[in-house]
C-alpha cells in the first residue's frame, strides 16, 4: 500500500514541477505534511545529501525520501515513478517538436507556470524559516551565507560546505 | 550507437553531474556534440530549452530527448535508467550510513548548519527564477495571488498549478482576443 502511495505522490511531482531541481521542494515539503514519511528536518537533511550526492538534486531527493519511507523498494519507485510523466511526455513532444513550442495555449502556461514556481518555492521559504526565525545564530548563518553570493548564486555544495562548518563552529563556542 | 554504450554514457554523466542545472548542458554538449559527433550544437540548445520548459527534471528531460533522438522509445528509457544509476546507490548508500551517525553531536551540529544552507539556496533560487522571468503586471498578480492562496488556504502545490494555470490561460486568451480586435 506504501508503495502505490509513493508512486502516486511521486508521480505527481514528475508531473508537476516546473523549473529545475528545488522546484521539487514545495511538493516533498508537502508531502511531509500530509502523512508521516519523514519530519521538516529530516525534509532539510535529504535535500542537502540530495544537493552533495552527484545527478540531479530533484531526483536524489526522490530516491531519499523513498529510501526513509520504504527502503530500497521505496527509493526505487519514488524515482521511477518520478520520471515516468517526464518519459512519456518527452516522447509525445518529441514527435510533434515545433508545434509543441509554438502552440498559444502551450506559451501561456509555460508563462504562468513562472510566477506559480516562485510563490510555490517562496511558502516553502516561509514555512521554514519561521520556526528558526528566532534563533539569532541560525540567522546570522542565513544572513553571511546571502550576503556571500550578493552578486551570484554559486554552487550548492559551496553553501553545504560553509553552513556545515559553521554549524560545528557554532556548537564549539557554545558548549 | 548501441544502445549499451548509450547506457553506459549515461552512467559516466550521471556520475559526474554534480551541483544542479548549470553543467547539463555543457556536460551534454562535450559528450554528443564534441566527441561523438551525433548532434549538433543546435539541436543541444533547443533540446535544453525544450526539457526546461517540460515538467520534471530538466536533467532527466535533456537526457530522454536525446535517448528518444539517438535510438527512439527504447533510447529513451536506457538514458532515463543511465543517468540516475550512478545517484540512486550513492543516495541508498549516503542515506544508509546517514541515519547511523545522526545520533552524533557533531554530525548533528553540521547537519544543523546545512539546513540553514538549504533555506539560503531555496531563496536563491527565487531570486534566480525572480531575475529570469519577465515581472510584467500578469507576472506580479499571478504570483501574489497564488502566494496568497497557499499561505491561507493550506492547498496543495498541484491545487495551485491547476487552478492559476487555468487563470493564467484565460487571462492571456483575453489578452490576445483583444490584441486581435
Amino acid at each position: 500500500m506504501i508503495y502505490l502511495l509513493l508512486i502516486f505522490e511521486f508521480f505527481k511531482i514528475g508531473l508537476f514541477s516546473f523549473g529545475g531541481g528545488y522546484a521539487t521542494i514545495p511538493f516533498l515539503y508537502h508531502i511531509s505534511q500530509q502523512y508521516n514519511w519523514y519530519s521538516l528536518n529530516e525534509l532539510t537533511q535529504m535535500i542537502a545529501v540530495a544537493s552533495i550526492t552527484p545527478g540531479p538534486v530533484g531526483i536524489n531527493a526522490a530516491t531519499y525520501a523513498g529510501l526513509k519511507t520504504a527502503g530500497i523498494t521505496g527509493s526505487l519507485a519514488a524515482t521511477i515513478s518520478e520520471m515516468i510523466p517526464s518519459l512519456i511526455l518527452v516522447i509525445i513532444v518529441s514527435k510533434l517538436l515545433k508545434k509543441f513550442s509554438d502552440n498559444f495555449y502551450v506559451k501561456s502556461a509555460i508563462e504562468t507556470l513562472k510566477p506559480i514556481s516562485c510563490a510555490l518555492l517562496t511558502s516553502v521559504a516561509i514555512g521554514l524559516l519561521s520556526p528558526q526565525i528566532s534563533d539569532i545564530k541560525a540567522m546570522l548563518i542565513l544572513a553571511i551565507l546571502l550576503l556571500l553570493s550578493w552578486k551570484s548564486k554559486k554552487d550548492p555544495i559551496f553553501y553545504m560546505l560553509i553552513a556545515g562548518v559553521m554549524g560545528v563552529a557554532v556548537k564549539l563556542i557554545t558548549q | 550507437m548501441s544502445l549499451l554504450k548509450l547506457f553506459l554514457v549515461y552512467v559516466k554523466i550521471g556520475a559526474i553531474l554534480l551541483g544542479g542545472g548549470y553543467v547539463i548542458l555543457p556536460i551534454m554538449t562535450s559528450e554528443f556534440v564534441d566527441k561523438r559527433k551525433l548532434l549538433t550544437t543546435e539541436e543541444m540548445t533547443d533540446y535544453f530549452a525544450l526539457a526546461q520548459s517540460l515538467p520534471g527534471i530538466i536533467a532527466a528531460n535533456m537526457s530522454m530527448f536525446i535517448g528518444y533522438k539517438l535510438r527512439g522509445k527504447s533510447g529513451a528509457v536506457i538514458a532515463m535508467l543511465g543517468i540516475i544509476f550512478v545517484p540512486f546507490w550513492a543516495i541508498v548508500l549516503l542515506g544508509t550510513i546517514l541515519g547511523s551517525l545522526v545520533s552524533n553531536n557533531y554530525v548533528q551540529a553540521v547537519l544543523w548548519g546545512v539546513g540553514i544552507a538549504v533555506i539560503a539556496l531555496i531563496m536563491l533560487t527565487i531570486r534566480e527564477l525572480w531575475q529570469n522571468s519577465q515581472r510584467n503586471r500578469f507576472f506580479y498578480f499571478i504570483f501574489l495571488t497564488s502566494l496568497l492562496t497557499l499561505l491561507f488556504f493550506k492547498l496543495s502545490p498541484v491545487a495551485v498549478i491547476f487552478i492559476y494555470t487555468a487563470v493564467g490561460i484565460l487571462f492571456k486568451y483575453i489578452q490576445k482576443r483583444r490584441m486581435d480586435k
